[in-house]
This record gives C-alpha cells, structure tokens and sequence, in this order.
C-alpha cells in the first residue's frame, strides 16, 4: 500500500514539475507567448463597423467610417475593408489576401474610376487614405513571419504585460526593421505595438478598451501615431462580431466591385 | 431592355423592405475659363453642372440591383435641352437627364453575371489604354474627359488565380466627340464652317472574352474583342466648298487582340498593355497600340511614368477622332502628393516624342466641412496644328470645381 502512495506521489510531482516546467518555458518562449496571443484570436470570421478619427498635427479631426469582413484563420485569412462615410470615398473597398509564408496580395477598388489596383510589395509603406495606418499596418502579422526576443515585462495602462521584439524574417518584406510588442499576461491581447525604421521609432499603435467579445479579448480602440508627421489616427470597433457567416465569394475582386 | 426594366421596376421595390442599401452622390459645379480666343468659338469661360446619384440594393448574399441617374446643365450648349430619359447615350449633345446605371448583379459561387446598364473597364495602364473596349469616353472636352457606361452582359468565371470573363454588348455607345462649333474641334482652316451629319450607327453589337492570371509575382489578362469601335472615322460629304465641310461619322468594325501585364519588382511595378486593332472597315487604319509604364509610391508621393507607342500597320484612313492614337508616340506621366488627408495634389503629361505636342495637367484639390471639396485645375497645352495634342494649343484653361458629397 505505502509502495503504491508512494508511486503515485512520485508521479503527481513528476507530473507537477512537468507542467510547472512547460508554464514557466512558454512565459519564457516569446515566440510561444505570439503564438498563444495569434491562436486567441484564431476566429473563422470576423466583422465590424470602424470609425476612424484622423488627428493631424494641429489636432483637427476628420472622420471616416469603415466596414471590415475577415474570413479565415489567422495568417492566412481574406478581408474586406470598405469605405462608408464620408460620401465622396464610399464605395472604396481593399481586399487583402493574408499569406502565412510571405507578404499579403492587396487590391483597392476605386468606384470613381471603375477600377481596381494592385498595392505593390514597395507601396505598402504608404499611408491608407491620408490615415495614419500604412497599408502594411492592416496586414495580419503571422507568428512565423518574425523572430522573437522576450525584453522583459512591463505595464501598459497598468495591465502587466509581456515585452517582446519582433523582427521580420528575410522572407517577410516589411518596411520596419522591428516591433516591440507589449502583450498583455491576462489575456494575452495586443496592448501595444512600437514599429522601427532602423534605429527610429516611427510608429506607435496603443490598444485600449480591451473587452471580451464572444470569448475573444479584442482591443475596441486602437490608436495609430505617426511619430514623424506627429499626427495620430483613432479606430473605434463597433458592433463588432466573431464567427459570422461570410462567403467565400464574397472576398473576391468581383466582389469589392459590387457596391 | 424594356423587359429588364420591368423586372427591375417590379424587383426593386419589394427588394427595398429587407435587404442592404447603399447610395451615394454628389451635386458639382464646375467651371472653365479659356484665355486664348478660338477661331470657331468665341466663348471663353463655360460653366456645367451636374448632379449625380447612385444606388446599390443587395436583397439577397447572391443578388445585387445597381441605378444611377445624371442631370446636367451647361452654359455652353453641350447640354440637350429637350426633356427626354436617356438611355442609350447616343446623342452628340450631353442628355439632361440620363440613366448612368442600371444593372442587376447575380453572384453565385465562382460566377458573377453583371446585365443591364453598367462600366467596364479592361486593362491596367493609365492614360493610354489599348485594351479598354468597352470604355467609351464623353470627350467634350478632350483632355478632361469621363468614361461612359455600356449596356450589356457581362459574365466572370473565377477557377483559383483565373478569371475568363465573357462580355456582349449588343448596341454600340460611341464616346461622345466634341462638337463642331465648339473649340475643341479644331477646323482645318480659319473661317471654314463644319457640319456634322447625324450618325448612321452600326445594327451589330461587341462581343469580347478576356483571360486573366493573378498571381503572387505578376498579374497578366489576354483579351479579344469584335465589334465596332467607339471611336470614328468621319467621311466628308461631296461637294464641299470653300465656306462649309459636311462630316458623317462612321463607326468602323474593330477586332481587335490585346493583353496587359502587371509585375511588381523590388523598385517599382511594371505594366504593360498592348493591343492589335484591325478592321475590315475600308478606309480605315490598322496600327498596335502599346504602353509600358512604371509605378512607384515614394511617401505621400504616388508616380507613374512610361511610354505610349503606335505601330501601324496599314495606314488610309482619312479623317478620324482617335485621341488613343493621339495620345501614343508620347511619353505619359502622372504624380500626385497626399499634403494632408483633405488636401492632394495631381499632376499629369504626355509629351510626344517629336515634341510637336504636350500637355501638362495640374490639380490642387481640398476637402472641407465633411461633405464639400474644392479642386483647382489648370491645362497648359502647347504644339504644333498639325499634331493630335497641338493642334489644341489654343485651349489651355484654368478650371474651377466645387462639389457638394452626399
């Protein structure tokens, strides 16, 4: 009898260690701490209605409002962005392509003049319609398109969070030569991005309002600042919904045509 | 077309109760002013406006109803002022009061089915574009011209990274030309009055097929087209005298083989387009159209530049409105600058290779008060008379636009 207390003792330590050990490498694993934060966010769809406030650098604000429909797992998912407000941009619409293994495929339909453009690789640096988002910043960021260094932890907003610097893989084409991202130990959601040109901080992505929605820990507004041009663009999430039904035909350039 | 109307007509407003609905237009008023005298054209300044407004009606996912209607008016009679609906736009004068799109869209799986009144535009360069057909153009003005839509059926297939895509039109809209009397048509000597005959148009309809590739290091399209072109020949009417020509347009059959191109390369992206216009139209040229063009964002700065060329083949036609062919043999370029997110800056020229003709665009453009935009533009164009850009020299302009988004 004691032989066996004794053999299941062993084996309730060995099992305890064991995953103690597992706990404390993947707080250590900077990569496995991204992959846990991308895997929480693994919904098959996504859709919301966005309202983007453009602060220039006197502080004057202008307005746009946006739909966005992503359909697909992280990394290699398909959405949609279009224009809804104001009047003379409605109807504009980009479709993105994620890649899991290289840079996203993006088009912009232009309703104006009936047709649509490729964004090539080189554009991507360039400002979303004058916001302070580049065309690169509304890619989704896959786990296995960077290499990681845990920096340490630190508090955004009072939240404790993991310090991580993300560097683009040679096979990732990205205009930043790294990201510290801030994620927070709670919930394992994006509380900020810091993006480098070289040795400079040129943009700076905070999140804030972090709500669970439908089990999925979403920052409700994300705040974009251009560092150089010091101005800053607001998105506020609203009626924002996982797991819809979207089509798949529906992320298509046919589609984005259609109004 | 009756028969579509009805359907729509009864469709749409069952549609309205439960289903997605979208709109959007605008009311612009634009004005240009000329300072050289033309010699058939005493008017200087000339003012336009038009209110515009599009709706989109999506009943069902696999279903979509698109119409838009045009009202204009203009202080230069390019404007007719007979109250009718138009449809088909034919007329040589802009219509008061025009139907600008009326299509349904059914979408189901991997096919898109597209009928009725509707825009298509094919290829993927800018300023020259051989491929695009079904793109007729209201070229009263010619260097600030608009696109105008066609009616038709459309058909896309999507199989992976292909797309063949079928298209039947089966009334030719001819682009708009300029007028006779106005400046933009240039008689071949001072004080001969030119009179156009109306139009006999072609019974026969267009009818293209397209092929399109797309994928991660380059996008390429292969299309064919047999129709007519929308663009005319104009036959002189015997006897003319030494005070009056009489011009008829003709509409020349066209097929026509294109293809186009789009490589993005570390530096920039690369496009081409080219096409092979023949005809069995007596009278008429036969020639290939080609443009290569780079692209590059640098900042807030947006450039394109690149080549237009023309390679023809049988040379006989006599008269003819063919801005494309006017615009090749040139060097194209256009750059435009984001200062702010209301304010941009556009700039736009071809220059042709023997410099007998260049035009030069400028835009400044501002949005305000959230529905409002202002745009400041000028045209400087310089040449000789006997050069497709140059024989314009006289119509350089300043032009004001004001439009109210809604």
């Amino acid at each position: 009898m004691n032989r066996r207390r004794v053999f299941l003792f062993t084996i309730g330590v060995i099992a305890l260690v064991c995953s103690a050990r597992a706990v404390l490498s993947a707080a250590d694993d900077p990569r496995q701490i991204v992959g846990e934060s991308q895997k929480r966010t693994n919904a098959t769809s996504q859709r919301y209605e966005g309202l983007l406030q453009v602060f220039d650098a006197r502080g004057k604000i202008v307005d746009k409002q946006w739909t966005f429909e992503r359909l697909g797992a992280h990394g290699q998912s398909k959405s949609v962005l279009r224009f809804t407000a104001p009047a003379e941009v409605k109807g504009v619409a980009l479709l993105v392509y994620n890649h899991p293994d290289r840079a996203s495929d993006q088009w912009m339909w232009t309703p104006a003049i009936e047709r649509d453009r490729r964004i090539a690789l080189q554009d991507r640096s360039t400002r979303f319609f004058g916001t302070d988002f580049s065309f690169e910043d509304l890619e989704e960021r896959d786990v296995d398109q960077y290499d990681y260094v845990l920096q340490g932890e630190e508090a955004v907003d009072g939240a404790p969070c993991w310090k991580i610097e993300s560097t683009p893989k040679k096979t990732k084409s990205s205009q930043y030569s790294r990201s510290i991202v801030w994620i927070r130990k709670d919930n394992y959601a994006f509380a900020r991005v810091e993006s480098y040109i070289k040795s400079n901080l040129v943009r700076r992505l905070n999140y804030s309002k972090i709500e669970n929605v439908s089990g999925f820990w979403t920052g409700r507004v994300m705040e974009m600042s251009d560092l150089t041009r010091g101005s800053r663009t607001r998105l506020t999430l609203d009626k924002l919904q996982y797991n819809v039904p979207l089509k798949e035909e529906d992320f298509t350039l046919q589609a984005i045509r259609r109004q | 077309m009756k028969r579509l109307l009805a359907v729509l007509l009864i469709a749409v407003p069952q549609a309205v109760a439960a289903q997605t609905f979208s709109q959007r237009g605008f009311v612009e008023g634009k004005g240009w002013f000329y300072p050289r005298d033309a010699p058939n054209d005493p008017v200087n300044v000339v003012g336009d406006l038009l209110a515009r407004e599009d709706v989109f009606i999506k009943p069902a996912s696999w279903i979509q109803f698109a119409a838009g209607a045009d009202v204009r008016a203009n202080s230069h009679d390019q404007v007719d002022r007979t109250w009718h609906v138009d449809f088909f736009d034919r007329g040589r004068l802009r219509p008061a009061f025009t139907v600008r799109r009326l299509s349904a869209t059914i979408s189901r799986g991997a096919l898109t089915l597209d009928a009725g009144k509707q825009f298509i535009r094919w290829g993927k360069t800018d300023i020259v574009t051989p491929t695009d057909w079904f793109a007729p153009r209201d070229f009263l003005n010619v260097i600030d011209n608009e696109f105008l839509p066609v009616t038709g059926v459309r058909g896309v297939v999507r199989f992976g990274e292909n797309t063949a895509e079928a298209v039947w039109v089966p009334r030719l809209t001819p682009s708009r030309v300029p007028l006779p009397n106005d400046r933009w048509t240039v008689p071949p000597s001072a004080g001969l009055n030119i009179v156009e005959n109306p139009a006999v148009f072609p019974e026969g309809g267009q009818a293209g097929v397209r092929f399109s590739h797309i994928g991660a290091r380059a996008e390429f399209s292969l299309a064919y087209f047999d129709g007519y072109n929308h663009l005319p020949n104009f036959r002189i009417v015997p006897p003319p005298s030494l005070q009056t020509v009489t011009i008829v347009p003709d509409y020349p059959t066209l097929r026509s083989y294109g293809g186009d191109a789009a490589i993005p390369l570390p530096w920039f992206t690369a496009k081409a387009e080219s096409a092979y216009f023949t005809t069995d139209t007596p009278r008429t040229d036969e020639y290939v159209l080609y443009v290569i063009q780079l692209e590059r964002q640098i900042g807030e700065w947006s450039l394109m530049g690149g080549y237009a060329g023309e390679y023809v083949t049988k040379q006989v036609t006599e008269v003819a409105f063919a801005p494309n062919r006017g615009l090749t043999r040139a060097i194209v370029g256009r750059a435009s600058y984001t200062i702010d997110i209301n304010r941009s800056m556009t700039f736009e020229t071809a220059v042709r290779q023997n410099g007998d003709g260049t035009y030069v665009k400028g835009e400044y453009s501002q949005a305000s008060f959230r529905h409002w935009r202002t745009t400041v533009n000028a045209a400087l164009i310089r040449g000789e008379p006997d050069d497709f850009i140059g024989q314009y020299r006289l119509n350089s302009y300043v032009g004001l636009a004001l439009r109210y988004s809604f």
